[in-house]
């Protein structure tokens, strides 16, 4: 391969990778905008939803197949029941502890995310499940750059999700909703506006997406496990951050720019791939001491 | 205050599960199996737990040792973590055991050869094989699998002859799988050939694209897989799904027939270096046929080598002629290749298999025959 | 966002079953009797119980120290750490080093270990403290992950199989190397960790850590440098792991990445929050509850983990500042 060639590949492959982030991304930002809260969870929302459409699929697999309609209609299940455990871990465990010190909300979440996982590890005994499908190894060249028909598809599906949130966000009166309470939630009940159900629907939102991007993680790469939210749902967090946290249009982007970043970080010469999550989590750091706002993200002063 | 009700109640419950303990001349012996039962590894643990049962159980059946005393087993989970292993090993202890069979991930059975060591235990390790193991080594443990540095050679030997001149070799950052990584690097290097790429992947990665390509990028005709199978078959599709052409081969925590579930049509023609398994060995038809009737599926990849663990320890304690640790310690190390299940085993002056008992194996139609050249 | 006025829960006088019981301790002659018959309780176990037990108790004893150094930083200062793990490896892996090869006296190799980890708090710490609080979490968890990646990745940290053969220190003679001696050391370090914990709280720096978590702006109205005050927390906090990854890596005296890894985080974590934030009985039997829970449900397999995971799920929804929480009068 060229250096020509390697750079074209670098760059699908990064982008491929990014859209799993900034799906998962716009999970973290949209919580994080309308309850100020770091969802801990968010990561293992994702591994649920990977499991939840293993089973949509090995529901509907029968009289639909295992190939793209199939995982199409496992993944819809998925985002619709994940959607409803969001809303259900708010309701539960989120919504009694808005008004305590953030502290106990930041650690309930974190036992939230403990909860789930530790169901899963008991539920799968710790073991890989192997998620399969009939989707083959198919593509074609361009040159000597490599596109799968599951990339092309991927990054679609990924792409018409994102644009469908930016509509539902900027065009309908929940979008407005939602982006009102984000700025002032004691302003939005004077106005009238059900507060609770804003979240609500918002938890369902991002819960959904967590589980489209986990549904499609599995069929895509073939197996799923227990601890498989972890290391995404902190990359995420990281491309949040990166694009502002709070700004939709910011996790698409940092969650573009971390998985090129990835992609391009394993070629960097003299720095072998073992330092590749070193060198996220410095970005994570750097980013947060010196620009906490990220790209796109408002300004806001706060002290706890 | 909290310190006594704590100390009370754990001294209390503890002792009370640790306690009745089998002294008596007469008695059973007790004999510790340290395996993972819980934690990723679990499958292969719960595997040689049933191998070393169903060994027992056959001695027992055939009149137990030293004059008709029973065989019992007291498990040790060590969830494959390292301090969970030295909780489980000392509970091993305390309950006076007169050998531990087991032993699967390095890195977990490492720190626990000094708690057997104090206690002056006969130890032998079944599974695990890290190099690292062997200066950690008191005297009292014995490793019936070859060590890593046999699979190194059996790795450079094996792709000298598919006449291939670079190679990419890819771990997992963890004790087992790097120390294979490093040594195989260093043995090819030494015998004149090029190491294209020598790369890490985190557990639970998922996306190995970037380090795909560049393996690609690195002119490499054969990948070594030196980790276990979960993310081995991961990678093996991604591989086969960027048109890597070249040689794929995986080291012995990927033999298990797992790997075909989640690498799929990509696992066809991949080579793995193993130890012995079962389906593999001309004398394991009874054991295959035992296992498949006690535990109601086939016996995994260290269940012979379990087997022959625990066949071995009762042949020591018999040859010793009682249960002190010197004596059975001594029968051990005097072991002169007589034939077990997977093969005659006799010790090196360090403790470890005398001779290397890895074989090649190639995936065909969803499972692993054996490559012959 | 709108302001909102801290409630604080754990400020709800309640006393459960502990603090009564607690409380007919008030009087310094019987708090002494207390004290005394602890220590002795300390001192006789070893002698009557298994060396399985001994080895499980010297565990919970290096998590008292643990947890009541991760309680400076989350339970008086208030500030989320998901890293502290990290501290307890750079105690641990630079006695380690030193010891095994450079061939220090174990003895010397502590005072770099202190300050590798005070210095290692003053990194993390001096930059970051001025982050709302979430994101100090995050990035704290950032950071144990890095320093346990690049245990993993250099060649002096052994890699993966980490170091081995720590060489077993020796004090005036008294090699200390069997499981009895590690089980009077550690009951000594934290015999010293309560001291000083108890001797912190009613500092001037701890009434400073309590105004600046209840209030940072008041605080800081009041002349208290919010972020030194904090940093003190940090730096206390690292010391304190790494006084217990000190002693961790000469009595395991092999010590690997994996055993500093967010999960080990996490469970110290978990044990302060348990026992109640900021009071230290409650962190100490936290520390109990998080050692001795999994060896009594041992034969829960992967549930036991479950049960902790829902346990801490509940406490904080309906007892958010812990089975013993924190009460100052």
């Amino acid at each position: 391969m060229t250096w020509y060639d390697s750079f074209l590949q670098q760059l699908v492959d990064g982008l491929v990778l990014g859209s799993f982030y900034a799906l998962v991304a716009l999970g973290y930002t949209m919580v994080f905008g309308v309850i100020k809260l770091l969802n801990f969870a968010h990561g293992d929302l994702y591994m649920t939803g990977a499991f939840a459409g293993f089973g949509g699929l090995s529901l509907v697999s029968g009289f639909l197949g295992a190939g793209w309609l199939g995982i199409f209609v496992a993944m819809l299940l998925a985002m619709l029941a994940v959607g409803c455990l969001g809303v259900v871990i708010e309701r539960v465990a989120y919504h009694p502890m808005l008004a305590a010190p953030r502290l106990s909300i930041l650690i309930t979440a974190l036992a939230v995310s403990l909860v789930l996982q530790n169901a899963a590890l008991s539920l799968t005994g710790g073991q890989y499940t192997a998620f399969r499908t009939d989707l083959g190894f198919g593509g074609f060249n361009l040159g000597n750059l490599f596109l799968s028909y599951n990339q092309i598809v991927l990054v679609a599906t990924a792409a018409v999700l994102m644009i469908a949130l930016e509509l539902f966000v900027s065009r309908t009166l929940y979008g407005r909703a939602m982006r009102a309470v984000s700025i002032d939630k004691d302003m939005c009940r004077m106005m009238g506006i059900n507060v609770s159900a804003v979240i609500a629907v918002t938890f369902f939102i991002g819960s959904g997406l967590a589980a489209a991007a986990g549904t499609m993680a599995g069929a895509y790469y073939g197996s799923i496990w227990y601890f498989m939210g972890f290391l995404i749902g902190l990359k995420a967090f990281t491309a949040a951050v990166i694009g502002g946290i709070g700004s939709i249009t910011g996790a698409m982007l940092g969650g573009l720019i971390l998985g090129l970043l990835e992609s391009f970080g394993t070629h960097i010469p003299f720095i072998g791939s073992e330092w590749k999550d070193v060198f996220t989590f410095s970005i994570l750091i750097l980013v947060l001491v010196f620009k906490p706002t990220g790209l796109l993200g408002k300004s806001e002063v706060e002290r706890m | 205050m909290n310190k006594i009700l704590s100390l009370i109640a754990s001294a209390a419950v503890i002792n009370l599960a640790a306690g009745s303990l089998a002294m008596a001349q007469d008695g059973p012996i007790t004999i510790g199996v340290q395996v993972p039962t819980t934690g990723s590894e679990a499958t292969y643990g719960k595997d040689m737990l049933n191998a070393v049962t169903l060994s027992a159980n056959e001695i027992n059946a055939d009149g137990g040792l030293l004059d008709g005393r029973q065989i019992q087993l007291v498990t040790g989970d060590t969830a494959c973590d390292p301090q969970q292993s030295v909780n489980a090993a000392s509970r091993l202890a305390s309950r006076q055991v007169v050998g531990v069979v087991g032993g699967y991930c390095s890195g977990a059975t490492q720190p626990t050869l000094k708690t057997y060591g104090d206690a002056n235990i006969p130890f032998v390790i079944v599974a695990a094989n890290s190099t690292q193991l062997i200066p950690a080594n008191p005297g009292n443990a014995f490793m019936i699998n070859s060590t890593g540095a046999d699979q190194a050679k059996t790795a450079v030997d094996f792709f000298e002859g598919k006449g291939i001149e670079k190679v990419a070799i890819v771990n997992q950052g963890d004790a087992y799988s790097q120390d294979l990584a490093n040594l195989t690097r260093d043995a090819w290097t030494e015998a004149g050939h090029t190491v294209s790429a020598f790369e890490y992947v985190n557990k639970g990665e998922q996306d190995f694209s970037a380090l795909v390509n560049k393996i690609r990028s690195s002119g490499a005709e054969a990948v070594f897989w030196t980790a276990y199978y979960a993310d081995g078959g991961l990678l093996i599709r991604q591989l086969r799904q960027r048109g890597f052409q070249g040689t794929i081969a995986v080291g012995d925590g990927s033999n298990s027939p797992e790997l075909f579930n989640i690498a799929g049509q990509a696992a066809e023609g991949v080579f793995a270096f193993s130890n012995p398994t079962a389906d593999f060995l001309p004398a394991a038809k009874q054991f295959i046929g035992d296992y498949q009737t006690e535990f109601g599926n086939a016996p995994g990849p260290y269940a012979p080598l379990a087997y022959d663990g625990m066949q071995l320890m009762a042949w020591a304690i018999d040859k010793a002629g009682s249960t002190d640790s010197d004596a059975i310690i001594e029968a051990l190390a005097s072991a002169d290749d007589q034939e077990w299940l997977a093969g005659p085993i006799s010790f090196t002056p360090q403790h470890t298999l005398a001779r290397s008992n890895f074989v090649v194996l190639e995936g065909q139609d969803g499972k692993w025959i054996r490559y012959e050249e | 966002m709108a302001n909102r006025t801290p409630t604080l829960r754990e400020d709800i006088p309640r006393g459960n079953v502990f603090q009564r019981f607690y409380a007919s301790f008030e009087s310094p002659g019987r708090r002494r009797a207390l004290h005394a018959l602890i220590v002795a309780l300390l001192i006789v176990t070893p002698w009557i119980s298994s060396q399985y037990v001994t080895v499980i108790l010297t565990n919970a004893l290096l998590y008292v120290v643990l947890c009541l150094g991760l309680n400076v930083v989350v339970g008086y200062a208030g500030l989320l750490d998901l890293g502290y793990a990290a501290f307890f490896a750079v105690g641990a892996y630079t006695v380690g080093i030193l010891t095994q090869q450079f061939g220090i006296n174990f003895w010397a190799a502590i005072p770099f270990a202190l300050l590798a980890a005070a210095i290692a708090g003053v990194i993390i710490g001096g930059p970051t403290l001025r982050l709302r609080s979430d994101y100090l979490a995050i990035v704290t968890l950032g950071f144990g992950e890095i320093v346990r990646f690049t245990a993993r990745n250099l060649e002096i940290t052994g890699g993966a199989s980490g170091l081995s053969h720590i060489p077993e220190p020796s004090l005036f003679g008294w090699q200390i190397d069997s499981s009895i001696d590690f089980y009077y050391v550690f009951a000594l370090l934290a015999v010293l960790a309560y001291i000083a914990s108890q001797r912190l709280f009613d500092s001037r720096l701890g009434r400073a850590w309590l105004y600046v978590r209840h209030d940072e702006d008041a605080a800081e109205a009041m002349g208290i440098n919010r972020v030194a005050t904090k940093l003190a927390a940090y730096v206390i906090g690292a010391i304190f792991g790494a006084i217990g990854g000190i002693f961790f890596s000469v009595n395991l005296g092999a010590i690997s990445p994996e055993s500093f890894s967010f999960q080990q985080s996490v469970l110290i974590l978990l044990a302060v929050v348990l026992g109640g934030m900021g009071k230290i009985p409650g962190v100490i039997l936290g520390a109990f509850i998080v050692v001795l829970g999994p060896e009594l449900l041992r034969d829960f397999d992967t549930l036991r983990l479950l049960i902790f995971a829902v346990l801490l799920l509940l406490i904080m929804l309906f007892r958010p500042s812990g089975i013993w929480p924190e009460k100052r009068s």
